[in-house]
């Protein structure tokens, strides 16, 4: 006789097995046999996502109300803790059920919460989801957060993933400070605040891409991976300096992601030659930069001199702004400054203008350890002439390989 | 000095870092095994390949450590110990309670490791347990290791899980998981030689709407093909109605139509009983008639909701897809199976016809309703499957019953509402 092992299985990893099927999959094991009937609702994680259902019409109150079926379904049948909830259907839109699950969750300690509305305008979060003071990881999508006035914040909220969402400032400064186990904090497309002081002693990982006025941290020792892209290029009059500002409070960063147009504003202001505390910790340096503007050229120098540590540093050009002949940056030569861990470069989408060439040779003469230079431009025109230059520049470390690659 | 040190630093091996080379030399020559393993597992953590092999040397070149492991039937083996050691629950068992290090000291391991799951728990972690090698060759042992038969896969991941060894419960868990994924729950059922002891409404509740529910799916499939072919009759008579649309023929006519076309006795037999039971109830009707025909009416739509199939809802769209082919190749079968039990319950019905035909005898007064009642039905249940059969080989017989039971206004109603309903 053939023995049934698999129901013998212990609890947890049959949950384990389980969860790594699809919800439907893992729900359809009810009706094998009778040990089997609720195994299934004890899975600690529900994802409901377009694997979970495929709908054959696209209209939508028929995929409402399917949706809507099969989650209630699951909700009511389930039993047991809840940890993680995930709802990303492509053709989900904001329905008031969410609220009804929403409150269900609430009641089941939910440690992890992600939901992406795909369609349709921001919704609204209920006032339940406040409460659920259990929650770890929460990560929304194209939603409005509205926390209620007795909200104080998620105790344990450890990682918290905004994109596309709408907040109010005060709100915004207030769920950063009242979370103060936070570690990582990703804000991508907000709208609804323009200053960004995030004051949180624990964080260590921080990406944000969006339009604001004004940023600067407060307590962040721990903050290691900075990944920060400005996507509007309007300039607000700062009276000191925006860059001495921004490392002033970040003594620890590792990884540091300049983007889109961050570095002009770090630019505006006073620019020193050095900043007063280096950044001993920065190990890789990403920035996005306008050769044309001197500003941000002195900038990139400053930020480059501050980092002896630093192994990795990757450089995108952004050639769209006509070329300021006038202009011709004299890069001093600084013989107290040599990149001594400079490993890997890149350079990508550069056209062979004369800063980026004296960037290039700077580097060059100044990073005797270095492996490798990979250079890309954006445009094959002039990419002989770029060639010729390059091939000519005296460089620091014997090892060094300049790659060319084609656009 | 040097004791106290050794001693702290086994114990709390991050926070002491005094030990040198010689100190931690001359702890491995000690005799005691548990002492031995222990300032091992040290210089392990401290510094792994180097140190280990010189300080090997100095202790016996040729010899080997192995650890003894019993298993839940009384057999021992021995195995090398940095093997055995990959085991967190060994190491564990090892270093607290000092066992394994001979054959009268084995350490037990549960229940439910046997040996040669054991062989191939040990065959994992040889390989694992080797720090050079590279992702994608720990990726390829993997894929290779885990090809095995269900039962010993989760006989596999029961002893790992005993162990605590995680990464092999992770590996042997996907792997199962994949082989429940696309499976029908029968193809599961045998795959893990799971019973079958569910009944059929626990099958069903509660969770209709996920679940594959097989039964409401054939049911479907069978409405969906019955409404087909009702289509493309529809479609091929359409070009004859078209051009008949005023039938005048008198009601002999269209008898002697019949009655000579094929001859076959099935439609006189029809027709007579019709007749017979037309005139019936055409005696003393009245509303007791209607009453009666009316629920009978709806008992029969219930009944004969299979043939019928008006008024159920479902979806055309969804019916055939999520059906793996299995399913479907049986789902046909027993549509098949279904037509041909319809077609052929027919010779079953003449018989019944014509013994109904003496057994209950029609009651012209009218004065039994209970009889009126039970042959109104009766004759309902078979106009059900005359129904069935004649549409499916005589598209002519319809127009018939409406020339035969015009006069009738009760049974003529009914008999329009079942019309309708099979011509839709």
């Amino acid at each position: 006789m053939e023995l049934d092992e698999i129901s013998n299985l212990p609890g947890h990893v049959v949950d384990q097995i389980l969860s790594q099927l699809s919800i439907r999959e893992a729900v359809r094991t009810s009706v094998l046999s009778s040990k089997w009937r609720y195994k299934w609702a004890t899975l600690p994680n529900l994802v409901f996502d377009n694997e979970c259902y495929s709908f054959s019409s696209l209209d939508q109150t028929v995929v409402k109300s399917k949706l809507v079926n099969i989650v209630d379904h699951v909700l009511l049948l389930h039993n047991g803790p809840i940890y993680k909830f995930k709802l990303s259907h492509r053709d989900l839109q904001g329905i008031s059920d969410i609220d009804r699950w929403i409150l269900h969750l609430s009641r089941h300690s939910i440690q992890e919460f992600i939901l992406e509305i795909w369609k349709g305008q921001r919704y609204k979060m209920p006032s339940c989801l406040f409460s659920c003071q259990h929650l770890i990881h929460l990560e929304l999508f194209n939603c409005l957060l509205k926390p209620p006035s007795t909200f104080k914040g998620f105790k344990s909220l450890k990682s918290l993933d905004l994109q596309h969402v709408t907040l109010g400032q005060a709100v915004f400064e207030n769920l950063i400070s009242s979370c103060p186990l936070l570690e990582r904090l990703t804000l991508m497309n907000f709208d609804g605040f323009t200053y960004l002081n995030i004051e949180a002693p624990n964080l260590q990982f921080f990406d944000i891409g969006g339009v604001f006025n004004d940023i600067s941290f407060e307590n962040a020792f721990q903050l290691a991976v900075v990944s920060i892209g400005l996507y509007d290029k309007r300039q607000s009059h700062a009276n000191s300096s925006n860059l001495l500002k921004f490392f002033v409070h970040l003594p620890h960063i590792r990884r540091l992601e300049i983007q889109s147009y961050f570095l002009k504003y770090l630019s505006i202001g006073f620019v020193p030659g050095k900043l007063p505390n280096p950044c001993f910790n920065l190990n890789y340096l990403s920035v996005r930069i306008n050769f044309n503007d001197v500003d941000e050229v002195l900038t990139a120098l400053c930020i480059l001199r501050s980092s002896p540590n630093l192994q990795e540093l990757e450089v995108l050009a952004r050639p769209e702004e006509q070329a300021a002949v006038g202009t011709v940056i004299n890069i001093k030569e600084d013989n107290n400054w040599s990149c001594h861990q400079l490993r890997l470069v890149k350079i990508l989408g550069i056209s062979g203008i004369k800063p980026e060439l004296n960037f290039i040779n700077l580097l060059l003469s100044t990073s005797p350890g270095l492996e490798k230079m990979t250079v890309k431009p954006a445009t094959n025109n002039g990419g002989w002439e770029l060639l010729k230059d390059l091939l000519r520049f005296r460089r620091a470390s014997v090892q060094a390989e300049i790659i060319y690659m084609d656009p | 000095m040097f004791w106290k040190a050794l001693k702290k630093s086994l114990y709390h091996p991050n926070k002491v870092k005094s030990l040198n080379k010689g100190h931690l030399l001359f702890a491995l020559s000690l005799p005691c095994f548990y002492w031995r393993c222990k300032v091992q597992f040290l210089i392990n953590l401290h510094c792994p390949c180097q140190m280990s092999e010189g300080a090997m040397a100095v202790v016996k070149p040729e010899m080997k450590s192995y650890i003894w492991l019993q298993t839940a039937d009384g057999s021992i083996q021995q195995v090398e110990e940095e093997v055995a050691m990959f085991c967190p629950m060994i190491c564990r068992e090892v270093i607290q309670t000092g066992t394994g290090s001979s054959k009268n000291y084995a350490i037990s391991l549960p229940q439910r490791v046997n040996p040669a799951i054991l062989g191939l728990i040990l065959d994992y972690c040889r390989f694992h347990q080797v720090p050079g090698r590279s992702n994608k060759e720990r990726k390829t042992f993997d894929e290779k290791f885990i090809r095995m038969d269900t039962k010993r896969l989760c006989e596999l991941t029961s002893a790992a899980d005993s162990l605590q060894l995680k990464p092999l419960v992770d590996l042997t868990s996907r792997a199962l998981a994949r082989i429940i994924e696309g499976k029908t729950p029968e193809e599961i059922r045998e795959t893990f030689h799971l019973p079958d002891d569910l009944t059929e409404e626990e099958k069903l509740e509660p969770l209709r709407n996920i679940t594959d529910d097989p039964r409401i799916r054939l049911l479907n499939r069978l409405y969906a093909r019955k409404r087909k072919e009702l289509k493309e009759r529809e479609k091929l008579k359409n070009v004859e109605v078209e051009e008949e649309r005023v039938d005048d023929r008198s009601v002999d006519d269209l008898l002697s139509f019949i009655n000579g076309g094929d001859g076959v006795i099935n439609r006189f037999v029809l027709l007579h009983e019709m007749h017979d039971l037309h005139s019936a109830c055409h005696d003393g009707e009245g509303n007791n008639g209607l009453l009666a025909s009316a629920s009978t009416s709806s008992k029969l739509q219930d009944s004969a909701a299979v043939t019928f199939s008006p008024k159920l809802d479902f979806d055309d769209v969804d019916i055939d897809d999520d059906l793996d082919p299995a399913m479907k190749e049986e789902l046909d079968r027993e549509v098949e199976d279904f037509a041909r039990r319809l077609n052929s319950v027919w010779p079953e019905r003449m018989q019944e016809l014509f013994q109904g035909r003496k057994l209950v005898p029609i009651n012209l007064n009218g004065n039994s309703s209970m009889s009126r009642y039970t042959s109104t039905s009766r004759f309902l249940s078979q106009v059900s499957f005359i129904l069935v059969w004649t549409r499916d080989n005589e598209p002519m017989l319809d127009k018939l019953f409406l020339k035969m039971v015009s006069s009738s206004s009760g049974l003529e109603k009914m008999l329009m509402q079942e019309l309708a309903a099979v011509k839709s």
